[in-house]
């Protein structure tokens, strides 16, 4: 339940990796085990051993655990990777949740860290960038000019703390509209695609609830950032998306006002569960997947939640948000929001230095990265080439969607850190309702954010 | 009530120090750090803090004005009054209960136990789906008995008590068994002179059962205050944020979101301090006001 | 005592404890009623009974065929039954003093011990984790250790809870049969140990329950020592359900795996809940 008040879980669900996990993953245990047992042996032996290549032993930690649809994929290529390199992997990754963070923080500070860390790129990133204990892109290239060279650098995902690149990513998420069609068949309406523009949404949305259904599936009480990015992002354009306001008059400010005042003006209307104030999630989605709403905003991810859901998936799809001002619909939030970091520690170590490059090059080669990404967004520059048979209809749809992209922006809340979010998320339905001024709950995730001094440990 | 056994002192730290230590180094040092967190500013959990607060103390003063924090105290408290009446009550009454039953007092015993081993999750799955506006148990239920429109049991003014109803009902099976201990240690024999002298089984419980537990009691009243104080998974998987409009904030389920959602470390750290303290000093409460009852 | 047959009295109490037993019973019913049923109409058709399409065994396939629960039951109970018994012991032994012996400091002991049930584990475990960091025993590839940093806070944790029912439990003993044991030469030791740990057994078995259960239930201690695919039951069936759009399906049968060994060591612990042991002690 967790999760899904995260919104950075950067997996993507996709049919044809689905239906992969379930037969093989008792290989790749299995693997694992013999990785960990002989490295128990190794250990105390290896310390100073002056082994050149293979029988390093790595200690990596990623997000790609439990039930993550890349999970296979993940313990596939470290079980290849042990076997090309005869190097040896000790995995401990596990699903990416809060727990996992304040692990993996807590792993920096008694500097028990691993060697390579496939983790987030931002706000959750800053403690270790600043303390200096992973090494940047550049720093890597001095000696290994290849490192990352099938990237496009300007999407790597630069850490908020100095703009520099620490991560090298493998796959990003999107968000969209997903659609119950049945809904729209239902009141007669045509399913929004690219050219739909606002107010044709909002009178498609009036014609759903005239039929008797709920137009947009969405708990304003738990979840209210899907809309509270789209609605804004109206307002602005790709390029500046993505810059925080400095006060609640200047342009980004009205912005954010106009954006909740269209949440505010969609809550007035009934477009929204009208248990939308008190109930979870959950019950939300359901009522979507029961079809008896009719839209759903929400990431990639969703894509498994839906096909694990519904017996009928080609009952629905995935389109644009629709758009008004600059903004085109074909504009989407997204992008790539994890990658592979390499530590100081493990740099530092010259027997492990090029163990972990090597690893961090395998897997984020080409091939690799489209086999983890799918449908997502990569950093490819020549862009990932998926075999569309092993998708749903659901995930075609969202890979015809991606084709007709215009323009991309990271998710502004990713800018913002989580505890400085509370007036605006969680204070949502204190705004759809007027119990708090829409202009008063912006200045004071402003105020907020400015008293989150930047960290004096770092100077 | 002292007798010689116990003038001498010496066994004392032997049997004293394993348990204290164990305490000492895995909850009181940690949680000095955290009462030292409390005024200091953190930025996730398991990061290192950033320095001291600013004034020093503020994280107790922006408790002191936070609204959320104030209805969360507030229902805490009614939380403690429903759990020493419904919960302790209700489990002290089906102990007694089992204890005069004749067959079946084993079977009891287990099923009443069941409700605690089933994770909060799916416990709360099951109320979410109980109590669920389009169209859970109940409101299918009441739409069969002629309601014509649906109950928003999670709503403003339902929230409350569509919390307190699973969670004073989970927790009863707790109490229960800690009595039924406590029952066990009654000899029969005790009913038996009573029922000799005429006594009704009204007041063989208020005259024989209720002293002879008293202790065990008051131990229930305890763990029911000081659990109150940081209950947190069932309220937490049902609503989640305090939903509605904040209104079902716990002290427990607070503290808990201020480490995982809002992150705010220190604040949380401030709130559990809070939590320790009202938790000592409300249980020395109820140690007195058993002390002072004569039987 | 059991001479009146009938009474009017014993059926309505068998009957309300019988309503009771109806509300707790349907909740576990429920849960493995769900857990093989169709993942897909869990939630929007949960209260039927699943027959025909709607029954499945494939929750149950998914929680084996991925991975080693085995392994992981293996050690959740290594872990959890050392808890429980450490924490019997030093509990017991704990209690009994501060009981039985008056001295100074006894009330600071005694709100220390109210205190430490209060503390939050999220507030204690990242100085915990480094303190065994320096030990040297998380993060590392050695199993044993990894279960020994799991059980160690979870022994401290449920101390507390432990020495305020051991406690309430003890001060009902009658002193008398401690002075007789006393007369006879026994010390301190020998009288905790044959006469109120004996007479303990039935609050030492619920504070066994107790204490193996949460620490088989603690999720959050297991995620932080347990790296890797050390597994403990818990951790790893979160690892298995905790992904996006939660499979509800696996939960239930999640759930059902979890609760069945609670149950066998509850019902198992039950036997030593026994009536009237004092008083038989007490007659000689």
């Amino acid at each position: 339940m967790k999760k899904k008040t995260l919104a950075l879980v950067l997996t993507l669900a996709m049919a044809g990796s689905l239906a992969a996990c379930g037969s093989n993953g008792g290989d790749a245990t299995s693997n694992n085990d013999k990785s960990t047992s002989s490295n128990t042996s190794k250990s105390t032996s290896e310390e100073k051993d002056d082994k050149k290549s293979g029988g390093v032993s790595l200690n990596v930690t990623t997000t790609f655990g439990g039930n993550d649809t890349n999970q296979k994929n993940y313990q596939d290529a470290i079980a290849a990777w042990q076997d090309e390199t005869s190097n040896i992997v000790n995995d401990s990754s596990a699903t990416s949740d809060e727990t996992f963070k304040a692990r993996v923080a807590a792993d920096f500070e008694v500097g028990s860290e691993p060697d390579v860390l496939f983790y987030f790129n931002g706000m959750d990133s800053n403690s270790f960038v600043e303390a200096g204990k992973v090494i940047s892109v550049d720093e890597i290239r001095k000696e290994y000019p290849d490192y990352a060279s099938n990237m496009n650098d300007d999407l790597l995902g630069a850490s908020p703390v100095d703009g520099k690149n620490y991560s090298v990513p493998v796959n990003g998420y999107w968000e969209g509209m997903f659609v119950n069609k049945a809904v729209l068949e239902a009141a007669k309406v045509e399913i929004p695609d690219a050219n739909t523009t606002w107010d044709e949404f909002m009178d498609i949305c009036q014609k759903i609830k005239d039929a008797g259904y709920t137009p947009v599936a969405a708990s304003l009480a738990q979840i209210p950032h899907y809309w509270f990015e789209f609605t804004i992002y109206n307002q602005l354009s790709p390029t500046t998306h993505n810059v925080l306001p400095k006060s609640v008059d200047d342009e980004h400010g009205k912005a954010w006002v106009a954006g909740i005042e269209d949440i505010k003006d969609m809550y007035d209307k009934g477009f929204f569960p009208e248990n939308t104030l008190s109930g979870t999630d959950d019950e939300t989605f359901q009522s979507f997947i029961d079809g008896k709403a009719a839209f759903l905003v929400d990431g990639s991810w969703k894509l498994g939640g839906i096909e694990e859901a519904t017996d009928d998936i080609d009952n629905f799809t995935v389109t644009y948000v629709p758009a008004k001002g600059e903004r085109k619909s074909t504009d989407i939030i997204g992008g790539l929001s994890s990658g592979y970091y390499i530590t100081k520690k493990a740099w530092d170590d010259p027997e492990k230095r090029e163990a972990a490059v090597n690893f961090v090059e395998y897997m984020t080669s080409n091939e690799m990265v489209t086999k983890f990404a799918q449908t997502s967004a990569t950093a490819l520059k020549d862009g990932a080439d998926v075999d569309e048979s092993t998708l749903s209809s659901l995930g075609k749809d969202g890979l015809a969607m991606i084709k007709g992209i215009t323009g991309i922006s990271g998710a502004v809340q990713d800018q913002i850190p989580t505890e400085c979010r509370v007036p605006v998320f969680d204070g949502m339905p204190n705004l759809v309702t007027g119990k708090v001024q829409i202009p008063d709950a912006v200045t004071e995730v402003l105020t907020m954010i400015e008293n989150y001094t930047p960290s004096e440990a770092a100077e | 009530m002292s007798s010689n056994i116990y003038k001498n002192k010496k066994p004392l730290f032997f049997f004293l120090i394993p348990a204290f230590l164990f305490m000492l180094i895995f909850l009181y040092y940690p949680f000095i750090q955290n009462i030292f967190n409390s005024f200091q500013e953190i930025r996730g959990l398991g990061t290192a803090p950033m320095g001291w607060k600013d004034p020093w103390y503020s994280n107790f003063k922006t408790m002191w004005e936070d609204e959320n924090m104030r209805i969360a105290l507030k229902n805490t408290l009614i939380m403690i009054l429903v759990t020493i009446v419904g919960q302790v009550g209700i489990a002290l009454f089906l102990a007694i209960l089992v204890d005069n039953v004749k067959h079946g007092s084993k079977f009891f015993r287990v099923v009443f136990f069941f409700p605690i081993v089933v994770s909060a999750t799916a416990l709360g799955l099951l109320f979410n789906l109980i109590f669920l506006y389009d169209k859970g148990m109940i409101n299918q239920l009441l739409e069969v008995l002629g309601s014509k429109s649906l109950t928003d049991w999670k709503d403003e003014t339902h929230a409350f008590m569509t919390m307190m109803i699973p969670v004073t009902w989970q927790y009863v099976g707790f109490y229960f068994i800690i009595l039924v201990t406590g029952l066990n240690n009654i000899s029969d024999e005790l009913y038996e002179a009573a029922a000799i002298d005429g006594a009704t089984t009204l007041q063989k419980v208020r005259f024989i059962t209720i002293p002879l537990v008293h202790n065990v009691i008051c131990t229930c009243v305890i763990l029911a205050v000081t659990g109150a104080l940081k209950v947190f998974d069932l309220p937490w998987v049902m609503f989640p944020k305090g939903m509605p409009f904040g209104q079902t904030w716990l002290t427990g389920t607070y503290m808990y979101y201020q480490v995982f959602n809002a992150t705010d470390v220190d604040y949380s750290s401030a709130i559990a301090v809070l939590i320790v303290v009202l938790g000592i000093v409300l249980s020395k409460v109820v140690n007195k006001i058993f002390k002072e009852k004569d039987y | 005592m059991k001479k009146k047959k009938f009474q009017p009295g014993q059926i309505g109490a068998f009957a309300l404890l019988s309503l009771w037993a109806l509300t707790t019973i349907y909740p576990i019913f429920w849960v493995v009623l769900n857990s093989i049923k169709n993942r897909k109409i869990i939630v929007s058709d949960s209260f039927s009974l699943p027959i025909g399409e709607k029954f499945s065994m494939a929750n149950y396939q998914l929680a084996f065929e991925r991975l080693d629960i085995f392994g992981a039951y293996r050690n959740s109970l290594i872990i959890s039954l050392s808890v429980a018994v450490v924490v019997i012991l030093l509990a017991g032994m704990a209690s009994y003093a501060l009981v039985r012996y008056t001295f100074r400091g006894r009330s600071l002991l005694n709100s220390l011990v109210i205190a430490g049930m209060m503390f939050p584990v999220f507030a204690t475990i990242i100085p915990v984790f480094q303190m065994m960091s320096k030990w040297g025993i998380v993060n590392t590839p050695d199993i044993w250790k990894s279960l020994l940093a799991t059980a160690l806070p979870q022994i401290a944790g449920n101390m507390s809870f432990a020495i305020v029912v051991l406690s309430g439990y003890i001060k009902g003993l009658p002193v008398e049969l401690e002075e007789a044991a006393y007369m006879e030469g026994c010390n301190a030791f020998q009288i905790f140990s044959k006469v109120v740990m004996p007479l303990s057994k039935p609050s030492f078995a619920t504070v066994g329950i107790f204490s193996f259960l949460w620490s088989y239930n603690d999720l959050f201690t297991q995620s932080f020592m347990l790296r890797g695919n050390q597994y403990g039951i818990t951790r790893l069936l979160n690892e298995l359900t905790s992904r996006e759009g939660t499979n509800y399906g696996l939960m239930a049968a999640a759930v059902t795996l979890v609760v069945i060994p609670i149950l066998i060591v509850y019902i198992f612990l039950q036997k030593y809940i026994i009536k009237g042991m004092t008083a038989g002690a007490v007659k000689g």
